[in-house]
């Protein structure tokens, strides 16, 4: 199974629909096992249905892959189970902690931009790796703040992290764009002498500006804007090969046929940019 | 102050769990300098925290919005009983300075808070009955997301005397000491009246609660148990007929599994 295209994260309002459905109306849909493993009833069906009707590329949100809390061999065996019956590609989890202590936060903190931190991520995602049944990709997540004294930049925490685990990349696009506007650099030069034969995937989504704080925060609730669909453009080009790309949407979540029309549109972009390469 | 050879990515780590769960985040908002040298950091560290405190606070407030999000959904009642009370901020935050959230899964944020109240007796002086209205409010998720399990073999259609029922796994037998299913978001204060419930989903996976006699609930605990439904009724003085008309009743909305012999 070759995944391209532009696809869709399947969020819980939308299962009913989709379930409902002959076929798939995108190329693949995203799934975090840690919302589907260990539950059941009615929408768990309906969710299963589709997972095994359509081509599915999990996603991981919470095992806090930068952190120190040991993963539960029960929450590892769920997932493995998962990633199995799916069928996916491989599986994701973002450059980030998120639990410290035995006290989970649920929310993506930033790494501090260090040669420990890379040591220590390196060595936990060459761990995880170890365990999962497909490969594993990291993703670079939107941060706000450095945590303490830098001895890099996030660009470097990134190429060192990704080099030394040895893994794949899941590249967002929206967390380049949006860091490059809080933290003032231009995206296109953060993306030069990256590692783009690393990135198997990339992420797409809008974001919301905060006035107050004068910041743009990550927040999967509002369409795309065109800067970032011209810099996916831009990285496809640079990529040059039919990298699937993943349309997120996580609050302000519209009516299935709203975001089918934007993924539609995106797929344009896809198409535009992958055909400008085929002719170059 | 964090042990000696505590690492230094885990001093940060520790710093900003301090951060966005503690009360003490005044301290933080005041001093950053001083707040992050009681953690064991150095003056580099503590000049990058104070540069971004803002930021910081901001990733505050995301934690918590995204902790608090779950207990909203799951709690209507209790949410508008504490917040009647302006207590609902105080509860989140002494639930979130407990840092009883452990678990990967999202979804066990809001059984984490019940999990919470049993322990500490928050607020239970004043509100005797906010442990069972929030266990309640909770059971529903329970119940609804319970993993599906194929059927055990053998099972019998009908009650009968030497039989036992089978509760389906999703399916909870439960008693309060207040009627927490008549409390709303209106009304969130439960009357103080017993209450024995059978909680459980129908076919099409949607929450539903039976009222049960105290009787009838003592059936179906000591049947759970592997008392033979006859015996069970003669102990407990219930028409044995009448209770197996009810046992099937339980059965078509698919609160029981069906029978077993017992």
């Amino acid at each position: 199974m070759t995944f391209s295209g532009v696809g869709l994260g399947l969020r819980r309002p939308h299962i009913e629909q989709v379930a409902a459905l002959a076929a798939a109306p995108v190329p693949f849909w995203e799934i975090a096992p840690e919302n589907v493993v260990g539950t059941g009833g009615a929408r768990h069906r309906m969710l299963t249905g589709v997972l095994e009707r359509d081509d599915v590329i999990t996603h991981g949100l919470s095992m806090s892959i930068g952190g120190f809390d040991a993963w539960l061999p029960e929450v590892l065996d769920r997932l493995v189970a998962f990633l199995k019956a799916t069928g996916t590609p491989w599986h994701s989890e973002h450059l980030c902690w998120s639990s410290f202590g035995g006290a989970h936060t649920h929310e993506l903190l930033p790494m501090p931009f260090t040669r420990e931190a890379v040591r220590h991520t390196v060595t936990r995602v060459k761990a995880l790796q170890a365990r999962l049944p497909v490969p594993f990709l990291l993703e670079n997540i939107s941060y706000y703040a450095e945590l303490g004294a830098a001895e890099m930049s996030e660009r470097e925490f990134v190429l060192e992290v990704l080099e030394g685990a040895d893994c794949g990349w899941l590249l967002d696009i929206n967390n380049v764009y949006v860091n490059s506007v809080n933290h003032g650099f231009d995206p296109k030069a953060w993306l030069a002498g990256m590692p783009l034969h690393r990135v198997a995937q990339l992420h797409i989504a809008g974001h919301t500006w905060l006035e107050a704080e004068g910041v743009l925060l990550d927040t999967h609730g509002a369409p795309v804007v065109d800067p970032v669909a011209n810099l996916l453009a831009w990285v496809l080009a640079r990529l040059g090969r039919p990298v699937p790309v993943l349309l997120e949407r996580d609050h302000e979540i519209p009516e299935l046929a709203v975001l089918l029309a934007e993924r539609e549109a995106l797929q344009r972009v896809y198409d535009r940019a992958l055909a400008g390469v085929a002719h170059a | 102050m964090p042990e000696a050879g505590t690492p230094h990515l885990a001093r940060l780590q520790g710093l900003v769990t301090d951060l966005v769960l503690a009360p003490e985040a005044d301290g933080f908002r005041e001093d950053a300098a001083a707040f992050s040298a009681e953690r064991g950091l150095g003056p580099d560290d503590q000049a990058a925290l104070v540069l971004r405190r803002d930021r910081w606070l901001l990733y505050r407030d995301l934690v918590r919005t995204a902790l608090e999000d779950p207990l909203l959904d799951a709690f209507p009642v209790t949410h508008a009983l504490l917040v009647r009370q302006e207590a609902w901020t105080w509860a989140v935050d002494a639930f979130l300075a407990s840092r009883t959230v452990s678990s990967p899964y999202y979804r066990d944020v809001a059984p984490a808070f019940v999990a919470w109240l049993a322990d500490s007796r928050w607020g239970q002086d004043r509100w005797p009955f906010l442990l069972q209205l929030a266990h309640f409010e909770v059971l529903e998720l329970d119940v609804v997301r319970h993993p599906d399990e194929p059927p055990p073999p053998g099972l019998l259609r009908e009650p009968a005397s030497d039989r036992v029922a089978v509760l389906d796994p999703a399916a909870r037998n439960v008693a309060y000491g207040f009627a927490v299913q008549a409390a709303t978001v209106e009304a969130p204060e439960p009357p103080s009246a017993c209450a024995w419930l059978l909680c459980h989903r129908d076919r099409d996976g949607t929450f539903r609660v039976l009222e049960l006699t105290p009787h009838v609930s003592a059936l179906l605990a000591r049947s759970q148990e592997g008392q033979a439904l006859g015996p069970a009724a003669a102990e407990l003085g219930v028409d044995p007929l009448a209770a197996f008309e009810l046992l099937r009743d339980f059965r078509d909305r698919g609160a029981l599994l069906g029978f077993r012999p017992a």
